[in-house]
């Protein structure tokens, strides 16, 4: 497992060619990671959340995801693939949910599996941990790797209330380990697991995950990609309909408010949110304890969850509308995860700490933090308050942030520079 | 004339000579804070945050001021005429200031009662008004100054530490 070198990774990346300097980028950025600067987009990696809204903005196709080639399968003798929900959502209705599911079997690998299998696990599992550890409340959902990380760098305060347990897409790698070595006979090293990710997110943490003891997954491939080949196989699968398990009640993970429908019960009140800019708006008010009716708070960085994720195909709504349709419909399946609680009791899925990533401070030190601060007020009062983002930084405030921190400088600014020609020009 | 204190016995010395001589502060912030309307509410308090974030202070502290401000700032949008938030930073504390333009407090000393309320219907549909918010408050700052009256302005203002020890 895991021949993929381990680095900081980001699944986002630059095509400088490409880049205009547009700073349609910089001003999406829900943690103000980027600045163009000499007419580049540049991404602070320390700042990074990984959330893609600057994937999805970019008309220029300069800022794309990355995500691995499909080349590194050859690495392995069985190739497992891992489904999200998601992915089910992206097909048009005359594809019926087996025939999406075994058109990956004819794409290079020789199992697939669902996220979906673990769903009810996983909420036994969180309604466990909400009960243990009711000091704690709310309890802050930890699936979405773009919130984790948004926690991470701008409310670090609230990282001890984050669902400290594997994803759900990581504690199906450990148990498929486990049990495909002990049924199949298959080692280790010849064992290759891949995710399937709908979002940028998703990729950085298979390749850098928080928190986690072990790197679990080899790569991860993009949701558009495999539709894309998968597509190609449709036809003939339509025509001789495969025999293959589904679990559509537990394609409930890619949508934001049904994950906390299942989880809400007599004891454990539950709140919904999805899109950055909610998922921020309520963490603020989380650290005010302004929430603290709630018993569970399940965030998604996307809109309506993971059916949002900008490595989709599919309209976030119509993929929803899919998918709920397919939970409607489908007849309950026996589950049957032989060996998932001794790993569970055995502490497997146990993670560490999440250590906080804190960008924000202008200092170690309180004072000249301080003395930071005041002069950046000192050139905010300079600065002409348009909040353009011409200037390659993403707000008046930021350019004077960076300025102090000797990051720009005042002639940056292009609304000052105009002026100040003007000015000499009327002198002479 | 009503005015109420409560000061942690152990930080007595410092905030009595914060108050007796306010030094200048590093850094003030001023938001107006309009009566009953609950959309802007707590603006004031989420820039502080931020502010305080960028110097570093530490996430328990953070908490504390968090809770206490939001709670005296819909305070200020609930229970009064509306007024004005003030937050002056120093390199050891944060000092909050709430003044309002009416209509004053009757009795200080009931207000602080967990539970007691005088919110009126519309601030109870908002979810505000359960009468925790002043105790809160308390609870949350080291030092707590109250002045008001029955018909004038209420002036609340609190200090915490950054290294509380």
């Amino acid at each position: 497992m895991s021949k993929q070198k381990a680095h900081y990774f980001h699944a986002i990346q630059i095509l400088g060619d490409n880049c205009t300097g547009c700073t349609s980028c910089v001003r999406v950025c829900p943690t103000e990671a980027i600045r163009v600067r000499n007419r580049k987009a540049i991404i602070d990696p320390t700042r990074c959340i990984d959330c893609g809204n600057c994937v999805t903005v970019c008309h220029f196709h300069a800022i794309i995801p990355r995500s691995d080639s499909m080349k590194i399968l050859e690495d392995y003798k069985y190739k497992v693939a891992i489904l999200p929900a998601a992915y089910f959502g992206q097909f048009t209705e005359d594809v019926s949910y087996e025939v999406a599911k075994a058109a990956v079997l004819k794409i290079g690998f020789d199992e697939v599996a669902e996220e979906a299998v673990i769903t009810e696990f996983m909420v036994k599992v969180i309604r466990q941990y909400i009960r243990n550890n009711r000091d704690k409340r709310p309890i802050l959902s930890s699936n979405c790797p773009a919130v984790v990380r948004l926690i991470q760098v701008k409310y670090p305060s609230l990282l001890p209330s984050v669902f400290h347990q594997e994803a759900p897409m990581s504690i199906l790698t450990r148990y498929l380990r486990e049990i495909i070595e002990e049924e199949k006979g298959i080692k280790d090293e010849d064992l290759g697991i891949f995710l399937i990710a709908p979002c940028v997110a998703h990729v950085t943490a298979v390749h850098q995950p928080e928190g986690a003891h072990t790197h679990l997954q080899d790569g991860a491939f993009s949701v558009s990609m495999i539709y894309g080949k998968a597509r190609e196989h449709i036809k003939e699968l339509q025509n001789n309909p495969p025999k293959i398990d589904t679990y559509p009640k537990g394609l409930t993970w890619a949508l934001s408010g049904v994950q906390a429908e299942l989880v809400d019960c007599e004891d454990i009140r539950t709140l919904s949110v999805n899109g950055i800019e909610n998922v921020m708006e309520i963490l603020s008010r989380v650290e005010d304890h302004y929430l603290d009716q709630y018993d569970y708070i399940v965030l998604r960085s996307c809109t309506n969850g993971c059916v949002g994720g900008c490595l989709n195909v599919e309209n976030p709504f119509v993929a929803m509308s899919r998918l709920k349709k397919m939970i409607k419909e489908g007849k309950p399946n026996e589950i049957n995860l032989e060996g998932i609680d001794k790993l569970y009791n055995s502490g497997e899925f146990d993670v560490v700490p999440l250590a906080p990533r804190p960008i924000m401070e202008l200092d170690k030190d309180i004072k000249s933090a301080i003395k930071k601060m005041k002069r950046i007020n000192e050139f905010l009062t300079m600065l002409p308050g348009l909040n353009c983002g011409a200037c390659g930084s993403p707000s008046c405030y930021a350019l004077a942030e960076d300025i102090v921190q000797d990051r720009a400088s005042l002639d940056d600014c292009v609304v000052l520079l105009k002026r100040h020609s003007k000015e000499e020009e009327d002198n002479y | 004339m009503g005015e109420y204190w409560n000061i942690k016995p152990e930080l007595e010395d410092s905030v009595k000579q914060h108050f007796s001589a306010p030094p200048e502060a590093e850094v003030e912030l001023e938001f107006e804070v309009p009566e009953k309307d609950f959309n802007t509410a707590g603006r004031g308090s989420s820039e502080v945050k931020d502010l305080l974030k960028r110097l570093g202070v530490d996430s328990e502290t953070l908490r504390r001021i968090a809770v206490a401000s939001y709670e005296a700032e819909i305070n200020l949008a609930a229970h009064s005429k509306g007024g004005v938030m003030s937050c002056m930073i120093y390199d050891d504390l944060i000092h909050l200031r709430f003044l309002d333009k009416g209509p004053g407090i009757e009795d200080i000393t009931q207000a602080m009662i967990p539970g007691y309320s005088t919110a009126d219907e519309l601030v109870r549909e908002f979810g505000f008004g359960a009468g925790l918010g002043l105790p809160n408050i308390q609870k949350n700052s080291d030092a707590l100054h109250i002045q008001s009256a029955k018909g004038s302005s209420t002036l609340l203002e609190l200090l915490i530490f950054f290294s509380a020890p």
